[in-house]
C-alpha cells in the first residue's frame, strides 16, 4: 500500500500522513476558489448567498461523479486511487462546498423575516443539490 | 525584483489566511468521516455553531478569512451531505436520506443560531463595556 518509499519523499514516513497531505493539498485551492467565486458574485447579485449556492452545486455534482466512478469500479483499490480520491473528493470538492456559510445565510434571511427567500434558498439548495449529486453519481455509474 | 502591487499582496495575504484555516478544517472533517461515519452531521453542526459565534462578535476581516472562510468553510461540507443523501436514496434507504437532510438542516440552523446568541452575549458582557465610548 505504500505509494512512495519514505526515502523518496523524505519527511513523509507513513501512509496515513501521505493521505493527510493529499487532503490538505486539495483543501487549499478548494477554499480559495470558494472565496474568489463568492466575492465575484457579490457585486453582481444583491445577495451574497447565491455565490455559495453556485459553488455548492458545482461541488455536489463533482463529488457525486467521484463516488459514482468509485462505485462503478473505475478506481482500483491501489494507494494511488485512494490518494487521488482524497485529494480531489475529500480535499478539493469537500472544501469548495460549505455548509456553515449556507446555514448562517439561511439564518440571516430568517432573522430579517424574509421568509420567502429563506424557503427558496433552503429548498432550492437541497433540491438542486440532490439533483446534481444524483446526476454526477449516475454519470459515474454509466458504462463507457 | 519589482515591488509587489498592493492588490497582489492583499490577495497573497488572503490566500495564506484561508489556507491556514482550510487545512486543519479539511483534515478534521476527513478524520471525523473515518472515525464516526456519521455522514458529516457533527462537523456541519459544529462548524455552523463556530461561524454563528464569529458573526455575533465584532467583525474582523482577517479572523473571518482564517476561521470563517478557511476553517469553518472547509470543516463543513454541502457536497458530501448531498452525495450521502443520494447514496442512501440509491440504496433504497429513502427515509434515512430524508432523515439526514432534515437532521443536518435543523441541527445546523440551530447550531448557527446558538452560536450567534452566545457570540452576542459574550460581546455584550465581556467585550463591549471595556471598549472606549463613542
Amino acid at each position: 500500500m505504500i505509494l512512495l518509499s519514505s526515502s523518496e519523499v523524505g519527511f513523509i514516513t507513513d501512509f496515513s500522513s501521505y493521505q493527510a497531505l493529499m487532503v490538505g493539498l486539495g483543501a487549499i485551492p478548494g477554499a480559495w476558489l470558494r472565496l474568489r467565486v463568492v466575492n465575484h458574485f457579490e457585486p453582481l447579485v444583491p445577495r451574497k448567498h447565491w455565490g455559495t449556492f453556485v459553488v455548492n452545486l458545482v461541488a455536489a455534482f463533482a463529488l457525486g461523479l467521484v463516488l459514482g466512478l468509485e462505485r462503478a469500479g473505475r478506481c482500483d483499490s491501489s494507494a494511488g486511487s485512494t490518494a487521488l480520491i482524497l485529494l480531489v473528493g475529500t480535499g478539493f470538492f469537500g472544501s469548495l462546498s460549505t455548509f456553515s456559510t449556507f446555514a448562517v445565510e439561511v439564518l440571516a434571511t430568517l432573522r430579517e423575516h424574509r421568509w420567502g427567500e429563506a424557503v427558496l434558498l433552503t429548498a432550492g439548495s437541497v433540491i438542486a443539490g440532490l439533483l446534481v449529486a444524483a446526476a454526477g453519481f449516475s454519470l459515474g455509474l454509466v458504462d463507457a | 525584483m519589482p515591488e509587489q502591487s498592493p492588490s497582489l499582496r492583499t490577495e497573497l495575504q488572503e490566500l495564506m489566511l484561508v489556507a491556514v484555516g482550510a487545512v486543519p478544517g479539511a483534515l478534521l472533517r476527513w478524520q471525523f468521516e473515518v472515525l464516526l461515519q456519521d455522514r458529516d452531521v457533527l462537523v456541519n453542526v459544529v462548524g455552523s455553531l463556530i461561524l454563528g459565534l464569529l458573526l455575533g462578535l465584532p467583525y474582523r476581516p482577517r479572523v473571518q478569512l482564517l476561521v470563517g472562510i478557511g476553517f469553518c468553510g472547509s470543516l463543513t461540507t454541502f457536497s458530501s451531505w448531498m452525495v450521502s443523501s443520494v447514496d442512501l436514496i440509491y440504496s433504497g434507504q429513502t427515509l434515512a436520506a430524508f432523515g439526514l437532510i432534515g437532521m443536518t438542516l435543523g441541527l445546523g440552523l440551530g447550531g448557527a443560531a446558538l452560536g450567534l446568541w452566545i457570540g452576542r452575549r459574550v460581546y455584550a458582557l465581556a467585550i463591549k463595556p471595556s471598549a472606549p465610548p463613542r
